[in-house]
């Protein structure tokens, strides 16, 4: 009781410098909390992008790839599937609803995405949660459109604005679909998907744009009006994927391997859980390079810790002789610097988990307004535990190099140090 | 009974062959305050080493107590220290972190013997400070404001509490001016001798020596030089 009592006020004696080198603990502990913090909400919001559906279908290609630009609306498709096809398998016995995509247009660089009404009827993200509108409604006509969350807040759109859709996925493209504006009837809630960046229209409304066009450009001298095409018949010929629930989620499999061994066309069905997953440890290297960046940083932490106690030992040369002379044994001297350092990381980690919960606390609206990622509060789980754990055991195990030199000079300099 | 009692007690370095210490036979009686006087370079330190328990001796006797300390381990003779003897030095006696009081009290938390000989230990603490001359005002300052005569009595009172058979004290007034000098020794003297606690003296100051009853030329009982 006595080392720990004299530990602490030999702390308290030196608090400016011992501060500093707390904090410096506190900072690496709450970057190493932090980082697997992130990582882990990274990941369920990821994985939250999609949720209730049971397949994605779409033309024969990787399912990396089928789920990268049906979910994510990243990359291109390089290969539609037929309308018929999709009519056919939508009225599959075991298929409750579908949701038709069709992708290939872009606004400013935000993709438009082609569907019709079920998707805001059907399509699930995060923990089964459904779409919900901020203003407006879905489309109901041709050239109505619905915007996600940060379309409209990036490009200051609201109700009733106009927008022309370009061809193609750039952000400056120079063939644009200027004869047939959209107006805006829907402006969707933040999702923290790739939804919040997607405008939406209808299957019709992309037909439409594209019904004076031949591959991939407008026909010369043959133009139809946005009114004229509106009423003419726009059932679309392809669509890019669509997404699948089923009745029963046990048909899963049986019906992913129906859809794959389609005679008529080469399909593709994925399970989006299990593309996702394969997905996310592809691109997951990215998390051991965040790990070994923030352990060099706890490492560059304790040393400091080491450095701090190293160059108190000869100033505290003449606290040790005194304690030697009233009877502590060497040991004794040696624990008292154990201790110091067990204290100092203690400390550390403690002001560590304090940090991370409060930046949390203090970020979370902001992220959730700004990204509409719902961050949870942070908590230390059993993982942060151990790591903790792991941190103590190893500034004790450094801690043992100032504590053995103390514990040898302790033994040399006996009662007579002249310093 | 001898507080201390040394016979052929001997003192080399490893690897060297000449002893730096051999004492053919030396004791000290209870009560009997010693003056040991001795330059730098005649073994005073590895004596007071030796005698501390600090270092063992390479061979002879060495008794202190009744007690066989030549052929006790170095925890023995931690644990003999702490019970037994209250050690003075130089200067610089204090731990600056604790207050006046506290340093006062430690060897208790380091001595369940010396803590069960003083009591309530705060009392026993103030008690020694008064009669030292150290009042209510200067108990309260920080270590690190007293003057150097203040800090030395207060290492006298922490060297006393718990009542200590043997007080070691490695030129205490080395560091005072004359007068404090004077006083400092008759409050030792006076406090040392209310507990029955015996007094060995190491100093190279012959002025001092005028106190002791006994005074030993180091040079004279250390055969090796």
């Amino acid at each position: 009781m006595i080392l720990l009592k004299l530990t602490w006020r030999s702390l308290w004696n030196r608090r400016i410098s011992i501060t500093l080198t707390l904090l410096s603990i506190a900072i690496s502990i709450s970057l190493l909390l932090g980082v697997e913090y992130i990582r882990k909400e990274a990941k369920s919001s990821f994985l939250n992008t999609i949720s209730s559906t049971d397949l994605v279908v779409g033309a024969r290609s990787g399912p990396v790839q089928l789920l990268l630009y049906s979910v994510f609306r990243i990359g291109n498709a390089t290969n539609n599937i037929g309308w018929d096809t999709y009519q056919t398998l939508a009225d599959h016995k075991r298929v409750a609803w579908t949701i038709p995509l069709s992708l290939g247009d872009s606004h400013k660089g935000f993709r438009v995405l082609g569907t019709n009404q079920d998707y805001f009827k059907y399509y699930r993200y995060a923990n089964k949660q459904p779409l919900a509108f901020s203003q407006g409604e879905p489309f109901s006509d041709v050239y109505g459109a619905v915007l996600g969350a940060e379309v409209a807040k990036q490009l200051g759109y609201t109700l009733e604005s106009s927008i022309t859709l370009a061809h193609g996925a750039g952000a400056t493209s120079f063939s644009e679909h200027k004869n047939k504006p959209f107006h805006i009837v829907g402006i969707l809630k933040p999702t923290g998907t790739p939804i919040d960046r997607t405008v939406h229209v209808s299957l019709e409304g992309i037909e439409a744009i594209h019904i004076d066009w031949k591959a991939g450009a407008p026909v010369a001298g043959f133009e139809i009006s946005a009114e004229k095409a509106s009423r003419m018949h726009l059932e679309p010929e392809t669509i890019t994927a669509f997404l699948v629930g089923l009745k029963s989620r046990s048909a899963t499999f049986r019906v992913q391997r129906e859809i794959n061994e389609y005679p008529q066309e080469p399909l593709l069905a994925v399970v989006p859980g299990i593309a996702l997953a394969e997905l996310w440890q592809s691109i997951g290297q990215f998390e051991v390079v965040l790990r070994i960046i923030t352990l060099f940083v706890l490492i560059a932490g304790l040393l400091g810790m080491l450095t701090t106690l190293l160059s108190t030992l000869n100033e505290r040369r003449r606290e040790m002789a005194i304690l030697r002379a009233i009877g502590a044994y060497p040991w004794q001297i040696f624990l008292l610097l154990l201790l110091e350092a067990l204290i100092i990381v203690i400390l550390g980690c403690l002001l560590g988990c304090l940090l991370v919960f409060v930046g949390v606390q203090f970020a979370q609206p902001w992220v959730t307004a700004e990204y509409g990622l719902h961050l949870s509060t942070w908590l230390p789980s059993a993982d942060d535990a151990l790591l903790l754990l792991l941190v103590t055991t190893l500034a004790i195990l450094l801690s043992t190099l100032p504590a053995l030199i103390a514990y040898r000079r302790t033994l040399q300099d006996g009662l007579t140090v002249k310093v | 009974m001898n507080i201390v009692e040394l016979k052929q007690l001997r003192y080399r370095w490893k690897g060297q062959s000449k002893d730096v210490l051999h004492i053919p036979e030396f004791s000290i009686a209870q009560g009997e305050h010693v003056f040991l006087r001795g330059e730098s370079g005649s073994g005073k330190t590895t004596l007071l080493n030796l005698l501390t328990g600090i270092i063992a001796p390479t061979s002879g006797e060495m008794r202190l107590l009744g007690q066989e300390l030549h052929t006790a381990s170095s925890m023995v003779k931690d644990r003999f220290r702490a019970d037994h003897m209250g050690v003075i030095f130089q200067q610089f006696n204090l731990l600056p972190y604790l207050s006046v009081i506290e340093n006062v009290t430690l060897p208790c938390h380091f001595s369940a013997r010396r803590k069960q000989k003083a009591g309530d230990i705060k009392q026993s603490a103030i008690q020694l400070l008064d009669h030292l001359q150290l009042h209510e005002n200067i108990r309260k300052s920080l270590v690190t404001e007293l003057s150097v005569g203040q800090q030395q009595r207060v290492a006298v009172a922490r060297a006393l509490i718990g009542q200590p058979e043997i007080i070691i004290a490695d030129e205490p007034t080395s560091a005072l001016d004359t007068n404090t000098r004077n006083n400092f020794i008759q409050l030792l003297f006076s406090q040392a001798e209310a507990q029955d606690s015996t007094i060995i003296f190491v100093s190279h100051d012959p002025y001092i020596a005028d106190y002791f009853p006994r005074v030993v030329e180091i040079a004279d009982i250390n055969e090796a030089l």
